[in-house]
């Protein structure tokens, strides 16, 4: 899974790049957001999602694990 | 009014740090870590808010003004992008290992994981100098916006202003104002009594139709409201007011007050935001009659709702490197380690990107509907100003401003912390001859912070012009020394010599170029290397620097680093 975050990341990096709508200015996504304006609300957007699937899957739960006995006593 | 509304959330703001100091449990670890206590969602806030500064409400607006739509994929969503996987890829780790180790500070960090005092001793002075530059342009920054906001707080009815022009044949004064305004003959003279709001151009350009009275730039109505003083609240002034409120609440509640009015803040800035979206969009007819307008209006050679012509390719896609800087800022560094557990940053690292879009796109739209309604002479930072004050009345002016001072006290508080942090721990604690017990710890904490704020006051009442270019550079200084934060977290061989080179070349670059920030910035610029953001070469050159001394030099023994990569 870790290999699909990573993928994932660099999609994103790479579409980020959206030469294809340098100069555009139509359509407006919903009557008013400019579509390169739209493709990079999206982008952020999808990084939380892809935030959302690297927390779901890759997540090192072993650094609280490490912790967990300090947690008890300390606070 | 608009000062009424700014200084009831600046006392609330003073209320929080009382309350948070009744909490403070009186040891080094609650002042400069809050007890290691904090949860998700304040984690968030606190993270979310640092990193925004007055440029995600003032500047995203300008700047979109100036350059179009493509600021958001400049700033925003590479932001979000790679501050989510820092936060991911770092933060959980760096707070594992500050918890596991002890460490309260990212010197801290750097001396235990390198080995090096050497190191450490190279590193502090540039952070301190950045974190310095950063602070300033919050104080420089917020008197500024004070001072701008304030017109006519002060009457100063005994003040008179006389401006020397002949009298319109057909002047009529109204009577409300015959008492304030009134023209000497013998003078051949305009006489004012008191303060002027520049706004108030507006209306005295109806007193007369005559081209000399009513020229925007240099008719008798405008030299006059030029002529009279604004009767605002001065820059030493306004400083002085975020500068004692801030300390108030570091002084008393340390980290726990910081990370309170952080989350506060950040939600004021935020809900502010969309608030001036939805008043001025509603002014403008509608968010679809706005964009329809603009697309008609082909009011400037370049539409702003679109990149050619305003941002190259290049400096599009080496701008990622910009936001590498999140991961060297210290006092993001500190806040990182005040999590409760690590999987607190989950939280983080899904929502930052969606809090970043829900701040900007609001002003970037406003920004972008501006370029159809303001003239091209307009100041960038001027623009939300200006568009607040067209659009929507002085309680709304009162509630953006609170939200702007809110974006740039969320940064200047935990910076405020961290440099008190990096000289009490650091410097003091550790090249002390005595051992010093937490009391005295605190102790010199607080006098620090005091030392710090007192400090970054006396530099901005110098106002000096240059800390802005330097400001926004220190950006690009930040990001150059991030490679020696992934190395020491993910490449076992890096040795303290490598590290050490890596920040001498950060460090020359930094300089080396800084004058050819100044000379882009008086041309209205951004200085850029072979067509892209420099700091992508000055990543390469610390990065190559780090690598090939540390390949040069013998290997860390496996003790040195052992503790520092899971077996």
């Amino acid at each position: 899974m870790k290999i699909v975050v990573i993928g994932l990341i660099v999609l994103l990096a790479i579409v980020h790049h959206d030469f294809w709508w340098w100069d555009a200015k139509e359509p407006l996504v919903f009557g008013f957001i400019p579509i390169g304006l739209a493709w990079h609300a999206f982008i952020s957007i999808a990084a939380g999602i892809v935030g959302a699937i690297a927390v779901k899957y890759c997540w090192p739960e072993h650094l609280d694990e490490e912790h967990a006995d300090e947690e008890g006593g300390a606070e | 009014m608009t000062f009424g509304i700014i200084l009831s959330y600046l006392s609330l703001l003073l209320f929080l740090g009382l309350f948070a100091g009744r909490l403070f449990k009186r040891t080094s670890g609650d002042f400069f870590l809050a007890s290691r206590g904090i949860g998700p969602f304040m984690l968030l806030m606190s993270i979310f808010g640092t990193t925004m500064t007055a440029f995600a409400l003032i500047g995203s607006t300008g700047k979109t003004f100036d350059r179009g739509i493509g600021v958001y994929g400049l700033m925003a969503s590479w932001s979000g992008i790679v501050h989510a996987s820092i936060f991911f890829l770092v933060g959980a780790k760096v707070w594992a290992l500050g918890k596991k180790h002890g460490y309260v500070t990212q010197l801290s960090y750097f001396r235990d994981r390198y080995k090096s005092d050497t190191l450490v001793l190279c590193l502090f002075p540039l952070l301190v100098l950045f974190v310095m530059l950063y602070i300033l342009m919050g104080v420089i920054g917020s008197g500024r916006f004070i001072q701008n906001i304030t017109p006519e707080t002060f009457a100063m009815k005994d003040h008179v202003t006389v401006v020397e022009a002949p009298k319109p044949a057909d002047l009529a004064i109204p009577e409300t104002w015959k008492e304030r305004l009134s023209y000497d003959d013998a003078k051949s003279a305009f006489v004012v009594k008191g303060s002027l709001h520049p706004k108030r151009f507006g209306l005295f350009r109806k007193f007369s139709k005559e081209p000399g009275w009513t020229h925007p730039k240099t008719g008798t109505a405008r030299e006059i409201v030029d002529a009279a003083p604004r009767g605002a609240v001065t820059i030493p002034y306004g400083m002085a007011i975020i500068c004692v409120v801030v300390l108030f609440y570091v002084f008393f509640g340390g980290m726990r007050a910081t990370a309170w009015a952080n989350t506060m803040q950040t939600l004021v800035f935020m809900v502010m935001g969309i608030i001036a979206f939805c008043v001025i969009t509603n002014a403008l007819g509608g968010p679809v009659e706005a964009s329809k307008n603009l697309l008609e209006s082909n009011s400037r050679e370049h539409s702003r709702m679109q990149r050619e012509g305003l941002i190259h390719h290049l400096q599009f896609l080496t701008y990622v490197f910009i936001p590498l800087s999140v991961g060297m800022f210290p006092h993001l560094f500190q806040h990182w380690l005040t999590a409760r557990k690590a999987s607190n940053f989950k939280l983080t690292v899904i929502a930052h990107p969606i809090c970043i879009l829900i701040t900007w796109i609001p002003c970037v739209l406003l920004g972008m509907w501006a370029t159809g309604v303001l003239p091209e002479s307009t100041a960038p930072n001027a623009v939300l100003g200006m568009m607040v004050a067209r659009y929507s009345g002085e309680v709304l002016a009162g509630l953006i401003a609170a939200g702007v001072l809110a974006a740039i006290m969320s940064s200047m508080d935990s910076q405020f912390l961290c440099l008190s942090s990096l000289f009490t721990n650091d410097i003091v604690a550790r090249y002390s001859k005595k051992q010093i017990d937490d009391r005295t710890r605190i102790l010199y904490g607080r006098i620090f912070v005091i030392a710090v704020v007192l400090a970054a006051y006396l530099i901005g009442l110098t106002e000096p012009g240059s800390v802005f270019d330097m400001g926004v550079w220190c950006f690009t200084g930040f990001a150059t020394l991030s490679p020696l934060l992934f190395a020491s977290l993910y490449w076992k061989r890096t040795t303290k010599q490598g590290a050490i080179a890596s920040v001498i070349v950060s460090a020359a670059l930094w300089l080396g170029f800084l004058p050819n920030v100044f000379e882009a910035s008086k041309s209205g610029g951004e200085f850029l290397l072979w067509g892209m953001m420099p700091v992508a070469f000055m990543v390469f050159c610390s990065t190559a620097a780090l690598v090939i001394v540390s390949l040069a030099t013998p290997e860390p023994s496996e003790e040195d680093v052992g503790k520092f990569f899971a077996k």
